[in-house]
């Protein structure tokens, strides 16, 4: 957890002629390199599926779940399933965001506490998530409340963990020096504490982000009838390999917008402007 | 007369590794009058950062008192202007609000604060970073950005520990004749705290030898101001004292 959890995609290094292109035009390299092993993927795909003249039953090609999912596209059912998911991680979210952040604050401004707690929400942070999916069921029956609570888990304790550890990890020189300068307790907490300690929160709410999206999808292939995950789960039922597939897709391409769209950019916009990051 | 004093100032740590109490400072009296510039040095782990976070109240004293204008020292505070070895700057201000972070902490309005700032980044000669952040800074640039973030709040007392250490040679020389400019202008109490024996005399009025948590000796530095290096660095007199001083610090 921490900042050793920050995942990079980013190639070691780019051959001397991308480097030059990518000076040229950032942005149309970036797609391109963004996509073009995705155009590859799918490629691959149709060729081996054709190749090998797989079964529908076992794998679809490309343009059945292309029919599939402009099926799904046209009657509704992909806005229905789409709207139910994201509602659940954004109340799941925001409600965990809302109270890790200032008891993670709380715990990490007190060095027993933090050392006491430490273990336990790294305990937790690794049970994040899915493995809550039985008991949540039991708690709170099936729908709304269980999946949403599998998700508030999975924010919470990987947000909390890591906003104790940036608390604990500002300098100390930068508090005294804030002290020294008429900084009294609330200040001392708007202008040092969180600001300090918001590396550290954003990777949490990001790598929280990651499980409680994969955690959601685990949920809701037991525990409702409407959702992405249960999408999958009922085509699996009619052998529709090409509904499941597209679901997949639509999986992975959500989160990355969620990621690309919302997270990145808020890294990008602060800490990495003020040095706190490395940028791999 | 306003004035900072110690009387009789001990500190000890507990060392959880050798699982004793270690003596920091043991029984240091100092009397430092107000507008005065002294210098401390000494050999490392005398205990001069220890004296100096007690006197910026980061920490307590085992036992003696250290008053300001006759009044305990009890916790940080903004009369006691403090510049860290390690910059401390914000790293998620930029220099101007770093710099107007001790005037906003007193409650001026934003353009009050950021017209002090200003003022005090010109003093410096850094006009043209005040919109940048720390880490867009060499580190030359970043302690000064620390010196005149300490001095914009107008301290009583400046307190300096090391402050020069981690930056060049030459960087230093020119910071050491800024600051001594800076204080004749300003005029704030100073203690300096380096183990640099020419920079200790070099910018004080008195130089203070510490040598295993006690004072060991007291130096007047009697030379003329403004202190400049060209004209010092070949000052027999400069030469004589910096000499005696190092002697001091060796023996200690
Ligand atoms: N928090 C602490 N806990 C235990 N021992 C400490 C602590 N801080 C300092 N000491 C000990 O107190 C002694 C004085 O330390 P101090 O940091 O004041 O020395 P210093 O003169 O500033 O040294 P340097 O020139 O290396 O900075 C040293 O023996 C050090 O090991
Ligand atoms: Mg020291």
């Amino acid at each position: 957890m921490g900042n050793e959890s920050q995942q990079s995609c980013r190639p070691a290094a780019a051959p001397a002629a991308a480097v030059a292109a990518q000076a040229r035009f950032p942005r149309i390299v970036a797609a391109a390199q963004f996509v073009a092993p995705l155009l590859f993927l799918l490629l691959l795909w149709e060729l081996v599926v054709r190749a090998f003249g797989v079964s529908p039953r076992i794998f679809p090609d490309v343009e059945a779940v292309a029919r599939a999912g402009w099926e799904t596209i046209q009657d509704g059912t992909l806005v229905r399933h789409i709207g139910a998911s994201l509602g659940r991680v954004a109340v799941g979210t925001v409600l965990a965001i809302a109270i890790s952040i200032p008891l993670g604050v709380a715990m990490g401004l007190s060095p027993v506490v933090s050392s006491f707690l430490t273990p336990l929400f790294r305990f937790f942070s690794v049970l994040a998530g899915i493995a809550w999916i039985p008991i949540a069921t039991l708690w709170f029956g099936y729908g709304f409340g269980a999946i949403t609570f599998v998700i508030f888990n999975a924010v919470f304790f990987v947000v909390a963990y890591n906003t104790l550890l940036g608390v604990a990890r500002i300098p100390m020189p930068l508090r005294q020096a804030a002290a020294a300068l008429g900084a009294g307790g609330w200040s001392m907490l708007t202008q040092v504490i969180l600001p300090g300690a918001l590396p550290n929160i954003v990777t949490g709410v990001r790598t929280g982000l990651g499980f409680a999206w994969r955690g959601l999808i685990a949920a809701e292939m037991i525990a409702t009838n409407v959702g992405l995950g249960y999408m999958l789960f009922l085509a699996r039922d009619f052998y529709r390999t090409e509904v499941i597939v597209f679901g997949m897709i639509v999986i992975g391409i959500l989160w990355l917008l969620i990621d690309r769209l919302l997270l990145a950019p808020l890294e990008r916009a602060t800490i990495e402007r003020w040095g706190l990051v490395d940028r791999a | 007369m306003k004035s900072l004093t110690l009387r009789n100032v001990s500190k000890t740590y507990f060392d959880p590794y050798a699982g004793a109490h270690v003596t920091a400072v043991s029984d240091a009296s100092l009397a430092v009058g107000q507008g005065e510039f002294v210098s401390i040095v000494g050999p490392s782990g005398c205990g001069k950062t220890t004296i100096l976070n007690m006197i910026a109240g980061f920490i307590p004293v085992s036992s003696g008192e250290i008053l300001l204008n006759d009044q305990p020292v009890k916790g940080p505070g903004p009369e006691r202007g403090v510049v860290f070895q390690s910059f401390a700057l914000f790293p998620w201000k930029t220099v101007l609000e770093n710099v107007g972070f001790g005037p906003k902490m007193r409650g001026l309005p934003k353009a009050e604060c950021d017209k002090i700032a200003r003022e005090y980044l010109a003093l410096a000669g850094l006009a043209d970073a005040a919109e940048r952040y720390p880490n867009e800074l060499s580190g030359g640039m970043q302690q000064r950005v620390g010196v005149v973030r300490a001095l914009a709040n107008n301290p009583e007392v400046l307190l300096m520990d090391e402050p020069f250490a981690s930056v060049d040679a030459q960087t230093r020389m020119t910071l050491q004749e800024e600051l001594t400019r800076i204080w004749q202008e300003r005029r704030p109490t100073i203690i300096f705290i380096t183990h640099d024996v020419s920079e200790a005399v070099f910018l004080a009025d008195r130089v203070i030898v510490l040598s295993k948590g006690r004072v060991l000796k007291e130096l007047a530095v009697p030379l003329p101001r403004p202190r400049v290096w060209d004209r010092l660095i070949e000052d027999s007199a400069f030469k004589a004292l910096s000499g005696q001083v190092l002697q001091l610090v060796r023996s200690a």
